[in-house]
């Protein structure tokens, strides 16, 4: 191998290693008892299933991971479908009012969530959706980040495509539907990890919003394991784990997606 | 011509059809796992799984001795719960009608007028009742605001100082001859090794062990009337007493900055002693295991001969709120709760925490030999304490005092280890003065 | 009459997409934006209780020390996310980009990987790890370069700015690292081969040919980080254990502001700081635009 291989697989293995070790960590602690969990720093000799074993029984951890799955998979859908839609409006036409949506749009992203809560919890609970599956998805309905990467990604669609469907008697709507979608195929598959990660992750606006312990999603139920004298770091660490699991079997599975999706939508910036 | 791949057959993209194949399987679950609504009765919110389990056992009972009534016994995560509680207050909706607060946000509730207060006042029901004179009466001041009493203590939490038994014997140190902080800290400087093992684990940039000294010495940040005491002299002399023992030459303390874990520190006898508060004791229990019958509590040293030899560290309090229609039902869950003495002896030994009750220390669990702890009856040892538990008052801005606290301790450690003693009265008192200016100046923000 | 619907459904349908964006933000932002902005104007004191107080909320907050404080840690750490992050991240783009690389799937998800896990845990699992004497970060340090075993990060004032800094480039370097990888895999290769011919070496190629090249990506990831840092609030406040840390260092603007208002249960101060807070980052954001030309590249 030649010299700079050498240095650069050096490199690369040595940033490898520093982003590796605190996961390594985390895998270590989901499987120490709590005689060892904190005497040992990585593995102990022995291993235990005591974790996940509290994890499944102290708290309804199934519940919680097929709430998190609902939840973010009809959020992902929807602001799909909402995103590209604004997306493609604001790369194909032209129209009053493009350039102050677009600022509005920048400024949402900016708003801290803390300021808005009580407001956003008063006009909640007054359309009745509070503790309910549909007030942590309404809200977050539109997705002003994937606005803009929708909008990035067709600008480069060929407008002779368009036109020709236009002239055939397309309306816009079916031209979205069937000439948009298709070939924007690599940024929806970008965009639906980002977002799936983006609603799976989401604590504060939960924790707010759902009462019923039978509708938490995984962050909220996880930190019922940290109380308020002791914390069952253990099981919090099995929890986490777990949680990461779908997140990680999605990445994989939408890997050449995910990726080839930025790459489309990123050229000429 | 070619066969139809799959992606041909989903125009969208794998990623699409693959969210909406776990949507929907997903959904297909919650639809066959439907929530349970009731509209119960009563509801009950808290914070701390280690009090929602308890209540929840108990909850059956309750609904049993009251026929046709149902309690919600619902756990918000602990930041949720004072901001969908102040939400909830603000727009008047949804508000429990029990909930849990925990000592350091209950303070804020109290801002407004009292006309505007969202608890009810508890005062006249606990003096009707007869408890009022059975709960520790120090343990009502955090929650009490111009002679209102808003909430009924959950605890006690008097302090002690955890010890490695084993270290100290084999140190030669005779734990009973320790009566005073003068001798803790002569002990602490023969025995202490900078780098290797200290005395005690105390912390040189918050301000939560400093306030422990100082709720000793029957100082505070506020005093019953709302008034800013964080300055005053006893402040002052708890400061010049405590900043030696975390900084400098002679020093005998150290702590790992964010206090949550400390195994290794407690096993390699890195910190020979701890201040434990009857929470933290389980703490101990749980997260040092292998100290097991190695580890043992004594008093807090006092400030002067045959003076207080405990403290206080954190609280949680119940409160009745206004909105509740039934607040003589919510009395009834509130004493199922709280002083129902065979369900305080059973959460006592999962918790180590002593009820505010003080007729329940007289159940037998109380006086149980922990093998732990050298075999000390961990109960009788916190309950003999709980009479001379200081009071704490409240305020709203008791968390911002707090960090204002902190940041005079970080710069008052640094200053004493680059100068050791000279000029230190001086700095400290202007630093202290400097950090009340500034929660005065919040403080005349709020008119009540 | 068809003819006319079609033109009809051709000139509305751009409002008709961006409609359920404004409708939402009409209903979830601009409402709740307008009613803490009134809010603004009051000293909330407890349920019923608001007093009028016109712009006094504002005066007190560009007096408030803690503030200054807040804003200075925040900008601290602002700058550290684009100036040291974003170089890292590209740095490692780089490395991946190259033709030498075997395993790149692997070294992608790697790096992105502690992206996966979210704030709160990343703030557990690194509060645990900066522990003095007994932390896998000391322990490493000292073996290695010597450093004191017993410093302290998380309690030491001067360290703390460093520690999130440290553990937000863990969390986000690998993150940012996907966006230059694709902008960089976007960059058309005949250009270096132009490059090369003209006699250039592989640091003016990078300079006239990749910087440009993925300059709109760059950008766009410089924003979004300046954005997403001015509203750090969790990963502290977990990390140093709901408080602000030693004299404030770790306090950031968004965790004043829920001090303020959830813990002090000052609402209205919560939002002047709400939005004094909105108000700079749009402005640096739209500063930050218009030096990179941005908006004249939509043409």
């Amino acid at each position: 191998m030649s010299g700079s291989k050498i240095a650069l697989y050096t490199a690369l293995g040595a940033c490898a290693v520093l982003m590796l070790t605190p996961l390594v960590w985390l895998i270590a602690a989901t499987s120490k008892g709590p005689d060892d969990l904190f005497h040992y720093l990585f593995f102990a000799p022995r291993v235990s299933g005591y974790n996940f074993e509290q994890l499944f029984t102290q708290i309804p951890y199934v519940r919680f991971m097929v709430n998190s799955i609902f939840v973010a998979g009809a959020t992902v859908l929807v602001q799909l479908f909402f995103s590209s839609l604004g997306g493609f409006a604001l790369a194909k036409y032209e129209f009053k009012g493009k350039k102050l949506i677009m600022v509005l749009m920048l400024a949402t992203m900016m708003i801290p969530a803390q300021v808005m809560l009580a407001p956003m919890y008063e006009l909640i609970y007054a359309m009745g959706l509070v503790d309910s599956y549909l007030g942590l998805i309404i809200p977050g309905a539109v997705s002003v980040f994937g606005m803009f990467l929708f909008r990035q990604s067709m600008l480069h669609l060929p407008d002779d495509l368009l036109q020709a469907g236009r002239i055939d008697g397309c309306t816009e709507l079916r031209l979205y539907w069937d000439v948009v979608l298709p070939v924007s195929r690599p940024m929806i598959g970008a965009f639906c990890l980002i977002s799936f990660m983006g609603s799976w992750n989401n604590f504060l606006w939960p924790q707010i919003v759902l009462h019923h312990q039978d509708r938490f999603t995984l962050p909220i139920g996880l930190n019922q394991m940290v109380g308020l004298y002791a914390q069952d770091y253990g099981s919090m660490m099995a929890g986490t784990f777990l949680a990461v699991v779908p997140v990680v079997i999605l990445f994989f599975i939408l890997q050449k997606e995910f990726i080839g999706g930025l790459t489309a939508g990123a050229v000429k910036g | 011509m070619a066969d139809r791949t799959l992606e041909d057959m989903l125009p969208f993209g794998k990623a699409p059809a693959l969210i909406l194949l776990i949507t929907v399987s997903a959904g297909f679950y919650l639809a066959f796992h439907p929530v349970s609504e009731q509209r119960a009765t009563m509801r009950f919110w808290t914070f701390a799984r280690n009090h929602s389990v308890p209540y929840q056992k108990a909850t059956p009972s309750f609904e049993a001795k009251h026929p046709g009534t149902t309690l919600d016994v619902q756990l918000v995560h602990g930041e949720a719960v004072t901001s969908r509680l102040r939400a909830a207050f603000w727009a008047d909706l949804d508000v429990p009608d029990l909930v849990e607060v925990e000592i350091s946000r209950a303070g804020s509730f109290f801002r407004g007028p009292p006309e505007d207060m969202g608890f009810i006042d508890l005062m006249p029901i606990l003096r009707s009742t007869g408890y009022y004179d059975r709960i520790v009466k120090t343990r009502f001041a955090p929650y009490t605001n111009k002679g209102k009493i808003y909430g009924l203590p959950h605890d006690v939490h008097p302090v002690m100082l955890a010890y490695r038994r084993d270290l100290f014997e084999a140190a030669g140190i005779d734990v009973e001859q320790i009566r005073t902080w003068e001798d803790f800290v002569r002990v602490g400087q023969q025995i202490t090794v900078p780098g290797e093992r200290y005395m005690i684990e105390l912390s040189d940039s918050g301000a939560h062990h400093y306030e422990m000294f100082l709720f000793q010495r029957d100082g505070g940040y506020f005093d019953a009337e709302g008034r800013l005491t964080m300055d005053d002299e006893t402040a002052l002399e708890t400061l010049l007493f405590f900043i030696p023992l975390v900084a400098g030459e002679g020093r005998i303390a150290s702590d790992l900055g964010s206090g949550r874990v400390f195994t290794q520190a407690v096993e390699q006898g890195y910190f020979l002693s701890f201040v434990c508060p009857d929470w933290r004791s389980k703490v101990a229990e749980t997260d040092i295991p292998r100290m097991h019958g190695k580890m043992a509590l004594m008093p807090l040293p006092a400030v002067a001969s045959g003076g207080r030899r405990t403290s206080t560290w954190g609280g949680t309090m119940l409160g009745i709120t206004k909105a509740c229609p039934n607040p003589e039902l919510a009395w009834q869950v509130a004493e199922h709760m709280y002083f129902d003495k065979a369900e305080l002896a059973v959460r006592f030994r999962e918790t180590n925490i002593l009820p505010p009750l003080k007729d329940a220390w007289e159940h037998p669990a109380f006086d149980e030999e922990r093998a732990y702890w050298s075999g000390q009856p961990l109960g009788r040892l916190y309950a003999n304490l709980a009479d001379e538990v200081p009071p704490q008052y409240a305020s709203p801005l008791v968390e911002t005092a707090k960090s204002k606290m902190s940041g005079v301790i970080s710069a008052c450690a640094v200053y004493y280890r680059e100068n050791g003693e000279a000029g230190f009265e001086d700095f400290a008192l202007t630093r202290l003065a400097e950090a009340a200016a500034e929660v005065r100046r919040y403080m005349r923000r709020n008119p009540y | 009459m068809r003819s006319l619907l079609f033109r009809l459904q051709h000139r509305y349908a751009p409002y008709l997409f961006v409609a359920p964006f404004v409708v939402l933000f009409l209903v979830f932002t601009l409402y709740p934006l307008v009613k803490s902005i009134q809010l603004s104007f009051y000293i909330t004191n407890g349920p019923k209780s608001q007093i009028f107080v016109g712009l006094e909320n504002f005066r007190f907050l560009y007096g408030d020390p803690a503030f200054h404080q807040a804003v200075w840690n925040t900008c601290i750490y602002a700058c550290g996310s684009v100036f040291l992050q974003l170089p890292l991240s590209l740095g490692l783009a780089l490395l991946l980009n190259s033709n030498m690389v075997r395993w790149r799937d692997f070294f992608r998800f790697t790096f992105f990987s502690p992206h996966l896990v979210g704030q709160v845990f990343v703030a557990v699992l690194f509060s645990v790890i900066f522990i003095p004497k007994f932390g896998l970060l000391n322990r490493v340090l000292h073996s290695l370069f010597d450093v004191a075993i017993d410093t302290k990060w998380l309690g030491n004032p001067d360290l703390v700015m460093p520690a999130l800094i440290l553990t937000s480039l863990w969390m986000y370097v690998g993150f940012n690292m996907i966006y230059f990888l694709a902008a960089l895999q976007g960059v058309d290769r005949s250009l270096y081969e132009a490059a090369q011919v003209d006699g250039a070496g592989p640091f003016k190629q990078f300079l006239h040919v990749t910087l440009p090249g993925i300059r709109g990506v760059a950008v766009f990831v410089a924003v979004l980080s300046t954005i997403g840092s001015f509203q750090l609030f969790e990963l502290p406040y977990v990390m140093l254990n709901n408080t602000a840390g030693p004299d404030n260092s770790g306090l950031t603007v968004v965790m004043y502001l829920y001090q303020n208002g959830f813990v002090a249960g000052d609402l209205g101060y919560a939002s002047a700081i709400g939005w004094t807070l909105t108000f700079a980052v749009l402005v640096i954001s739209l500063v930050q635009m218009r030096l990179s030309g941005t908006w004249k590249t939509e043409d």
